[in-house]
C-alpha cells in the first residue's frame, strides 16, 4: 500500500480531481466578497445610472421614463454649458502647467546624488497633503491679507480679491491645483526618467549632442509612456475634481467656478433631480473615456508595442 | 553647472514648500496678525491645538477619520489580496467573468455612479452609519488588479510543493502567498488610507449626523463657523495633514511604487 503510493509521481497526485475541487472551492471563496462587492457597488449602480438618465426621478416617487428628455434639456441648459466650459478651462489650465513644470523639475531632479534624493523627498510633501487641508491653506493664502497679495505686493501690485472676482476665482483654483499636482507628477516623471537606459544618453553625449537636443530627441520620445500615463490621470483627475471648488468658492462667484462635478452634486443632492444628475454623470463619463482614448491614440501613435 | 543646477532646484523646491510653511505661520497667528506674514509663534500654535482638542467636535472628526481610513485600508488589503490571488493562481468557475467585471469598473469613478450608489446605501438602511461610509469603498478595482499583477509573479512550483506537502489551499494563501505579496499590500494600504483620509464627497452625502463626520466634512463645516478664527481653522488643517505625511515618509518606497505603477516601462 505505502509502496504503491510512493510510486505515484507527486505532480499527478496534486493535479488530481480532489485537488481541482479544493482549488475551485478556495478560489471561489476568496473571490466571492469581491464578486458581490463589484456587482452591488459598481455594476448595478452603473446600470442604474444609465437607466436613471432616461427618467425623471426626485427621490420621493418612482422613476418615470422620459426617454431622451434629460439629454435634450441639457443641450438648452445654460447652467450645464457654463459648468462644461468651467471644467474645460480648469482642466486645460491646470494640466498643461503642471506637466510642463513637472517635467522641467523632474529632468534635473532625477539625476543621482544624495542631495537630489533629499529634494525628491521634500517635493512629495504637497502630493501627500490631503486635498481638504490644502484647500483650507490656499483659502487663507488667497484671503485679502493673505500670502498671495503679500507676494504681488512685493512687485508693487495692488491686492486682488482672488476668490470673489469672477475673472480671477477659477485661476486661483488652477494655481492651487497645479501646485498640488506638481509634486505628484514630479515623482512619477522622476521614476520614469530613472528607468530610462543610461547607455543611450551616454552614446548621445559621445556623439556631441547638447542637452537641449538630447531632451527633445531622446528623453521625450523614450518617456512617452510615462507622459501618457501622467496626462491621462491629470485630465481625468481634473475633470472629476470636486473638493477645491467646493471648499474655496462653493462654485461662485456667479457660477464662475461651478465645475461639472459640483453642478452634478448640486443637481442630484441639492435639488434632488436624480434623473438629470445621472444624465450629467453619463456625459461626464463619455467625455472622460473619449478624451483618454484620444490621448492614447495621439501619444501611442507609431510606437511599436 | 552642477552648482547652478543645485541652487536652482533648491530654490524651486523652497517655493513649492512656501504654502506648507504658510500653513504653519497662519496656524500660529492670532487674529490681529497679518496673514501674509512669516512670523511663527509656537506657543500660539500650541494654544490652538489644545483649544481644538478640548472644545468642539474636532476630536470626534479625528476619531471618525481614523475609523474610516484604517477600516477601509485594512478591508481593502484583506479582500483585494484574496481576490487578486485567486484570480492569478487558482482555477475556479466564473474567474473570467469576475476579471472582466473588475477591469470594466476600472474606468468608472465615484462621481459617475454617485446617485445610484447613494440609492443602494439608502435601500440598505445605511444612511448615517459607519458601514454606509465604509462598505461602498472597502475594495477597489485598482487594488485587485495590483495584487493580481504581483500574484502572477509567484512561482507556481512554490505553491505546488506546498500542495504536495499537504497544505490546504487556504493555508497556502495565508502562509505563503500573503507574505510574498507584502510590498503590494503595503502600497495598497497606504494609497487607500490617503484616499479615504481625504474623502469629502461621499461622507458629505451619506452622513448628516455631525457625530459621524470625518475630518474633511468637519473641516468644511468648521470653515463656515464664525466663532472659529482663521488661525484655528488652519491649525485643524495642519493636524489633518500630519497622519498622511508621517505615513508617506515611513512608507516612501511603497508610495512611489504605487504612484508609478503603469506609468513606467516594465
Amino acid at each position: 500500500m505505502t509502496v504503491s503510493l510512493r510510486l505515484v509521481p507527486p505532480v499527478a497526485r496534486v493535479s488530481g480531481k480532489g485537488q481541482r475541487w479544493a482549488e475551485a472551492r478556495t478560489g471561489g471563496l476568496l473571490a466571492l466578497p469581491a464578486a458581490v462587492y463589484f456587482l452591488v457597488f459598481w455594476l448595478v449602480p452603473f446600470v442604474v445610472a444609465v437607466y436613471l438618465s432616461f427618467t425623471s426621478y426626485d427621490l420621493a416617487g418612482t422613476p418615470e421614463w422620459t426617454g431622451l428628455d434629460n439629454y435634450r434639456r441639457m443641450l438648452g441648459d445654460p447652467g450645464f454649458w457654463n459648468s462644461a466650459r468651467v471644467t474645460a478651462a480648469y482642466t486645460v489650465g491646470s494640466v498643461v502647467p503642471s506637466i510642463v513644470l513637472g517635467l522641467a523639475i523632474a529632468v534635473p531632479l532625477s539625476k543621482p546624488g544624495r542631495y537630489n534624493a533629499f529634494l525628491r523627498g521634500l517635493v512629495m510633501i504637497p502630493a501627500a497633503m490631503p486635498l481638504v487641508a490644502t484647500s483650507m491653506v490656499w483659502s487663507v493664502i488667497f484671503a485679502e491679507k493673505g500670502l498671495a497679495n503679500a507676494l504681488i505686493g512685493l512687485v508693487g501690485a495692488a491686492p486682488k480679491p482672488w476668490l470673489t472676482d469672477e475673472g480671477l476665482a477659477l485661476w486661483a483654483l488652477v494655481i492651487m491645483t497645479t501646485w498640488k499636482h506638481l509634486g505628484l507628477f514630479v515623482i512619477i516623471l522622476t521614476a520614469g526618467l530613472q528607468g530610462l537606459p543610461l547607455s543611450v544618453f551616454e552614446a548621445a553625449e559621445l556623439d556631441g549632442a547638447g542637452p537641449v537636443r538630447i531632451f527633445y530627441r531622446i528623453t521625450l520620445p523614450l518617456l512617452r509612456r510615462t507622459l501618457l500615463f501622467v496626462l491621462v490621470i491629470a485630465v481625468v483627475g481634473a475633470m472629476q475634481s470636486f473638493v477645491p471648488a467646493f471648499l474655496l468658492t462653493k462654485g461662485g462667484p456667479a457660477g464662475a467656478t461651478e465645475v461639472l462635478p459640483l453642478y452634478l452634486w448640486a443637481t442630484g443632492f441639492g435639488f434632488e433631480r436624480m434623473g438629470y444628475a445621472s444624465a450629467i454623470a453619463m456625459v461626464l463619463l463619455v467625455a472622460m473615456l473619449l478624451l483618454s482614448l484620444v490621448q492614447f491614440r495621439v501619444l501611442r501613435g507609431g510606437e511599436e508595442g | 553647472m552642477k552648482v547652478v543646477r543645485g541652487t536652482l532646484l533648491t530654490l524651486v523646491v523652497a517655493v513649492l514648500l512656501l504654502p506648507v510653511y504658510a500653513m504653519f505661520a497662519v496656524s500660529s497667528a492670532s487674529d490681529a496678525t497679518d496673514l501674509g506674514g512669516f512670523a511663527f509663534d509656537v506657543s500660539q500654535l500650541g494654544e490652538h491645538v489644545s483649544q481644538l482638542f478640548n472644545q468642539g467636535d474636532f476630536p470626534v472628526y479625528l476619531r471618525n477619520s481614523l475609523i474610516l481610513a484604517l477600516g477601509i485600508g485594512v478591508l481593502e488589503v484583506i479582500f483585494s489580496s484574496a481576490a487578486g490571488y485567486a484570480l492569478a493562481q487558482l482555477r475556479f468557475p466564473g474567474s473570467g467573468v469576475l476579471f472582466a467585471l473588475i477591469v470594466g469598473t476600472l474606468s468608472l469613478s465615484p462621481i459617475v455612479v454617485l446617485v445610484p450608489m447613494y440609492l443602494i446605501v439608502k435601500e440598505l438602511g445605511w444612511i448615517n452609519s459607519y458601514q454606509g461610509m465604509i462598505v461602498p469603498f472597502m475594495m477597489s478595482a485598482f487594488g485587485v488588479f495590483l495584487v493580481r499583477q504581483f500574484a502572477l509573479a509567484i512561482p507556481h512550483e512554490l505553491l505546488l510543493s506546498a500542495r504536495v506537502d499537504g497544505a490546504s489551499e487556504f493555508r497556502i494563501f495565508v502562509r505563503i502567498a500573503a507574505p510574498l505579496l507584502r510590498p503590494a499590500l503595503l502600497t495598497l494600504f497606504l494609497l487607500q488610507f490617503l484616499a479615504q483620509w481625504d474623502n469629502l464627497l461621499w461622507p458629505l452625502i451619506v452622513a448628516n449626523d455631525p457625530g459621524l463626520w470625518p475630518l474633511p466634512v468637519g473641516l468644511a463645516q468648521i470653515q463656515t463657523e464664525y466663532d472659529f478664527s482663521i488661525g484655528l481653522v488652519s491649525t485643524a488643517a495642519l493636524i489633518t495633514a500630519v497622519p498622511p505625511l508621517v505615513l508617506m515618509f515611513l512608507l516612501q518606497r511603497y508610495y512611489v511604487a504605487g504612484l508609478t505603477l503603469g506609468g513606467v516601462r516594465k
